[in-house]
């Protein structure tokens, strides 16, 4: 077990192969600093995010998930970012009412060109979920 | 419900569906093997029709057996129910035109568990229950009391918007406008007044006792997926053991994909053996729907469901 003292979060991004994945490559490139708190999965578009994904992840003990595909308008299959917003929108209202907190789910817009918000996106989620601490839900002892 | 005259106008009218051959089958109530309460009456032989029954105990929910049936069906539909059947249609899962339904404005369905609580009598030592407004009269032994009906329907009756059927052919009976009572949010509230660590504590303990029976989803008009996620091997999903863990993301994912359809009908309550409170998810997720999209499941059979369809004005505020 680690000690509380070293305890680091530790994230999950689905990422859009066609604009977040490659988001994160440009901010690899581009030399831009993140945190490697987040461990990433490719998906074929936010649309693909499956809401088990996420309640598997939590499950698994990932402190937070993020989802992260294009910006409205941009998808690479027309729609499939606007069925992801309607699905996310549904799941975090949801889990937040059985005690979930809101920050272990999170979303984000990040195009291709966009590697600066890539990192910020990372930094700013991976700060969040160190204040909120780790994910004891399906742990049973508590 | 006054249930004698609509009960006649119901074996009338499934009575010459029948043998006029404009179905092929009936689906309705009967009486249960067990006093004052109902069974699914399932048929095709017009002399059965006189079986059919409609009185304040026909709790399940009749829109699941549509999609076993081939033909057309003649079903006799609550406001809930009808509200099922819409959502069918709208999930392309039921056609329309196959069907007939025979709507019955209801005024509540009365929970006996409720009504044997309050009246401190197990329903054998009952003699007879009626219906009057807003009291339910019950006789033991010969001797009238009266309880308020707010307090013996069941829950999921309290919030009910739809009394009468959003979609029939045939209507039994007069309109009813709904009566909303709060009481229908009580459990809900309770909840949400709790620090989110306890919520999360409460569905623990909750689904301590589920054994994974699957009632809910067996009984619900809408879970309708050929394979469940739950029985799915490559990837297996969760682990087949009802520990916890895996009856609650079981229950949640249940919830995330009933989403737009479920109308909170409270069959899957009903059938819970362990009497795990369901309809504090389905009805929270019935609201969050009602919030973001102002969408009622079942209300209008021309609209595209809701998760299958998107609008360019949804709400994103949570999306970085």
């Amino acid at each position: 077990m680690r000690e509380e003292s070293k305890w680091e979060p530790r994230l999950l991004g689905f990422l859009c192969r066609w604009c977040s994945y490659a988001g994160a490559d440009l901010a690899g490139t581009s030399r831009k600093k993140y945190p490697p708190n987040l461990r990433i999965i490719r998906v074929p578009c936010s649309g693909r995010v499956d809401a088990l994904f996420i309640l598997k992840a939590l499950q698994q003990g990932f402190d937070g998930v993020l989802v992260s595909g294009c910006h409205p308008g941009e998808c690479h299959y027309q729609v499939g970012n606007y069925h992801a917003r309607r699905r996310l929108a549904i799941i975090k209202k949801f889990l937040e009412y059985l005690g979930v907190a809101p920050q272990r789910i999170q979303a984000a817009w990040v195009s291709a060109s966009e590697g600066g918000k890539f990192a910020e996106v990372a930094n700013e989620i991976t700060e969040e979920l160190r204040e909120v601490g780790p994910n004891k839900l399906f742990t049973d002892e508590r | 419900m006054k249930d004698r005259s609509v009960e006649q106008k119901l074996r009338g009218e499934a009575g010459e569906l029948l043998v006029a051959g404009k179905v092929d089958y009936i689906v309705g109530f009967e009486r249960g093997s067990l006093k004052f309460t109902t069974t699914p009456l399932i048929t095709k032989d017009g002399n059965d029709i006189n079986r059919l029954v409609i009185n304040p105990f026909i709790t399940s929910n009749l829109a699941k057996f549509l999609m076993e049936l081939k033909g057309r069906v003649g079903i006799v539909a609550k406001g809930c129910d009808s509200r099922s059947i819409v959502s069918l249609i709208q999930d392309n899962k039921v056609i329309r035109e196959n069907l007939v339904i025979l709507g019955v404005p209801c005024s509540g369905i009365i929970s006996l568990h409720k009504l044997e609580k309050l009246a401190a009598r197990d329903s054998e030592e009952i003699r007879d229950i009626t219906r009057e407004d807003d009291r339910v009269i019950v006789n033991i032994g010969g001797e009238d009391r009266e309880l308020p009906a707010a307090e013996v329907l069941f829950d999921s009756c309290l919030a009910c918007e739809f009394p009468t059927p959003k979609e029939y052919d045939i209507l039994l009976g007069e309109p009813r406008a709904a009566t909303i009572s709060q009481n229908a949010w009580k459990n809900v509230k309770k909840l949400e007044a709790l620090p989110p660590e306890e919520r999360w504590y409460f569905w623990e303990k909750e689904f301590s006792r589920c054994t994974r029976c699957y009632a809910c989803r067996n009984s619900c008009p809408i879970c309708f997926c050929q394979q469940c996620f739950v029985e799915e091997t490559e990837p297996q999903w969760i682990a087949s053991v009802p520990r916890w863990q895996e009856n609650f993301i079981f229950q949640i994912i249940r919830n995330i994909h009933l989403a737009g359809r479920c109308t909170d009908c409270g069959a899957c309550e009903r059938a819970c053996p362990a009497n795990i409170p369901l309809r504090s998810l389905t009805r929270k997720m019935y609201d969050i729907v009602d919030d973001l999209y102002q969408f009622k499941a079942g209300t209008d059979k021309g609209l595209a469901p809701l998760m299958a369809h998107y609008e360019n004005t949804d709400p994103g505020d949570f999306i970085r």
